[in-house]
């Protein structure tokens, strides 16, 4: 299991469309991905989890990987949200 | 945010005959438009089309949620569909789509990711999602998502009960300015109706229209209705109603009891009568208001013509300390050029009284009251009396005050006298009847009370004679405080003229503890104003610095237009002020030589170091209990 934690810099924050990105590309991989936010943990592969969540620009959240392909999901994952997740 | 608060019976529509994403998206919007929150049509239908096309917002599991930003929205909301077959919205499961919310929120504020979230939230549940699709009709609907948001969300409170599940009470509330009491009594009853457990709702009668306005639904399914208002507010709406109608002050201090009182059924029934109702109450309840406003009218007039003229004055008292003139009963006109300062800065303030009782003439009775304003005030200025018609003593601005309700007031009974007159005359009332009439009778008047005047300042320059041998200290509080009561009135004169002949024999102490007592006002209004900002109108804290200057110059008559503008609280705390001033710079022994000049003049005090600290020192007093009795000012 690996973890980074992050600050979510683009300013919609996970928004419906940002929040899509993510559990679109998250869903390539084997491993589970959590999202831990505001004492949840959120499943980083559903789109409507994403969103539940509400998590706003500037928040800062911990991604969780856990499995096989862990390390590159991990990467993947920090990679996307600091490129602004496709805004 | 509530779900159920946002989405509005309007708003939904079970079974939507739609076929396509597009279809579906139209309908949508007409349903937003049909629950009122949106401004611009067009506009917000050009945002969706937008958000769609660059993903679409079909999220799996038959659910879409359109949604924008849009400037075209002026209020977030809610609509939603139930598409029995589905309709294809482009989701990434390939799954039609059956059950879609639109949202719509303004262009600001975070408040469209919180409703998307909470949305998500509550839809995540499948059974849920079928309860919602199984729905008979739009009142279940709304029912399912209300139960499943009190599982969800058990703490919040709702926004808006139903009325069938207690009482009702509405509430309007109004003032005159419509900034701060409106919504005071509006949020003092909103929060007595949530603590007695009834729904209430408050409409706002401000400055910027009605806000929250009461529909005729609620009217009628309310039980009472609360009208908290110093202003008319539209009544007809109420006809057949319990109602209670009383001040905006009532609803802010007593909600409660206006509650109760209509839960108990103790309002009686209103019955709307036209407009003679309503203006009749707000007549009475808004006196004091309107002896406010015409009070501000002349204080705001007024002002200029303080502070040109204290400016003027102070510049005259820097060029004689520059030029190095003689710091003597001259001072302040010794060389030309202070001359021509100090004379035109002095004929500015001769208008200032004048000023003051004339505008509070015509804010009273209009262009008729300009005149017996105008006079009466130069009359309290000359201090004429029957006896010595050119000029007695004083009456000052206390005097002008009077002046100027006393003739404006009179020129409003003349003009009802008048009334009656016959209709060929009406063309020389305004030009003949009314300002002779007036300039007459406010002659009379000011003649008659200036001698009060006279005599108060005989009666306190036989006093002060009579003290010269008693403490110093109490004799310098006395004379400080004096200087302070009426700035410029019998009090202030006594005081001064006291202080000059004391010179003229050679007691220099008594000028000291008398300038002192002059200067401190302005300093502590200053004080407070620079450093209670919330007690002062902004015109007021504009023009407060330029009493630093003033009191330094020993101008006091910076100091008017607050006096002036409420003399209960700021008259005591100069009073006192200047009386621990005056009483500290006899104690420390303080003189003075030259009549006038303020800090201009140090340079011949005697013991001047503590003359300043006795200056500070009182200015403090006073500006702490300045602080203390000004209530906050609402503009």
């Amino acid at each position: 299991m690996v973890s980074k934690t992050i600050t979510l810099t683009n300013a919609q924050g996970f928004h419906m469309r940002p929040a899509g990105v993510f559990a679109n590309a998250m869903a390539k991989y084997k491993s589970d991905i959590t999202i831990k936010f505001n004492g949840n943990d959120v499943n980083g592969k559903s789109l409507m989890n994403i969103i539940a969540a509400c998590i706003k620009c500037g928040s800062t959240i911990e991604l969780v990987c856990d499995g096989a392909d862990e390390n590159e999901a991990l990467q993947a994952a920090i990679e996307l949200i600091e490129s602004g997740l496709g805004e | 945010m509530r779900i159920t608060d946002l989405l509005k019976k309007e708003s939904i529509e079970l079974n939507a005959a739609v076929s396509s994403k597009s279809e579906a998206i139209e309908k949508l919007i007409e349903l937003q438009i049909n629950g009122g929150c949106i401004s611009d049509a067009e506009m917000y239908k050009r945002d969706i089309l937008a958000r769609e096309a660059s993903a679409s917002t079909a999220v799996g599991d038959g659910i879409a949620i359109p949604h924008a930003k849009s400037d075209g929205v002026k209020e977030p909301s809610l609509a939603a569909i139930t598409v029995p077959g589905g309709v294809d919205y482009g989701a990434l499961d390939g799954n039609p789509s059956n059950l879609l919310f639109m949202i719509a929120a303004p262009n600001d504020g975070d408040v469209h990711l919180e409703v998307l979230s909470r949305l998500m939230t509550i839809l995540m549940d499948a059974d849920f999602r079928q309860k919602l699709l199984g729905a008979k009709t739009k009142e279940d609907f709304l029912a399912v998502i209300d139960a499943k948001e009190n599982e969800k969300y058990p703490d919040e409170p709702k926004a808006e009960e139903k009325p069938k599940t207690g009482y009702r009470i509405l509430a309007v509330t109004a003032c005159p300015t419509g900034i701060a009491h409106t919504y005071m009594a509006a949020e003092a009853l909103e929060r007595a109706g949530e603590k007695l457990g009834y729904s209430i709702k408050v409409e706002t009668n401000g400055s910027g229209g009605a806000k929250n306005v009461l529909t005729k639904e609620e009217i009628e399914a309310a039980d009472g209705i609360i009208i908290a208002a110093d202003k008319s507010v539209d009544m007809a709406r109420f006809d057949g109603k319990r109602l209670i109608s009383t001040k905006v002050s009532d609803g802010i201090k007593k909600p409660e009891e206006l509650i109760q009182k209509i839960v108990n059924g103790d309002a009686g029934i209103y019955k709307h009568s036209g407009e003679a109702a309503k203006s009749e109450s707000s007549e009475n309840e808004s006196f004091g208001r309107k002896i406010y406003k015409h009070l501000m009218n002349g204080v705001s007039n007024m002002l200029p013509f303080v502070v040109a003229g204290g400016i003027f004055i102070a510049i005259a008292f820097l060029i004689d300390t520059i030029a190095g003139a003689p710091q003597d009963a001259n001072f302040g006109t010794n060389t030309p050029a202070a001359a021509f300062f100090k004379t035109i800065g002095n004929y500015a303030f001769n208008f200032m009284i004048p000023i003051l009782a004339g505008y509070i003439g015509k804010s009273i009775a209009d262009r008729p009251g300009l005149l017996v304003g105008f006079v009466g005030g130069y009359l309290a200025t000359t201090g004429s009396t029957f006896t010595a018609i050119t000029g007695d003593i004083p009456s000052g601005f206390l005097g002008a005050l009077f002046a100027g309700f006393v003739g404006g007031y009179l020129m409003l009974g003349l003009e009802k006298l008048c009334d009656k007159m016959p209709k060929a005359l009406e063309g020389i009332k305004p030009v003949l009847i009314y300002p002779i009439v007036g300039l007459g009778l406010i002659a009379v008047i000011m003649c008659a009370v200036n001698p009060i005047m006279g005599m108060i300042n005989t009666g306190l320059t036989n006093l002060l004679n009579s003290m010269g041998s008693s403490s110093k200290v109490i004799l310098g509080c006395v004379l400080g405080g004096m200087m302070a009561i009426d700035m410029g009135g019998p009090f202030n004169k006594a005081a001064y003229v006291f202080g000059t002949a004391a010179i003229a024999s050679g007691n220099y102490d008594i000028m000291a503890a008398v300038m002192i007592g002059g200067m401190v006002p302005p300093i502590a209004i200053a004080l407070a104003a620079t450093f209670m900002k919330k007690k002062f109108t902004k015109a007021e804290r504009k023009s407060a610095p330029v009493n630093y200057i003033m009191g330094l110059s020993f101008i006091t008559e910076g100091a008017i237009p607050y006096a002036a503008s409420d003399p209960l609280r700021v008259i005591p705390s100069c009073v006192v002020g200047s009386a621990v001033a005056g009483g500290l710079s006899m104690l420390f022994k303080c003189t003075l030589m030259a009549p006038h000049g303020g800090i201009f003049v140090f340079a011949v005090v005697g013991n001047w170091p503590l003359y300043i600290v006795s200056l500070v020192a009182g200015a403090i007093v006073g500006a702490v209990m300045l602080g203390l009795l000004k209530k906050k000012v609402t503009e």
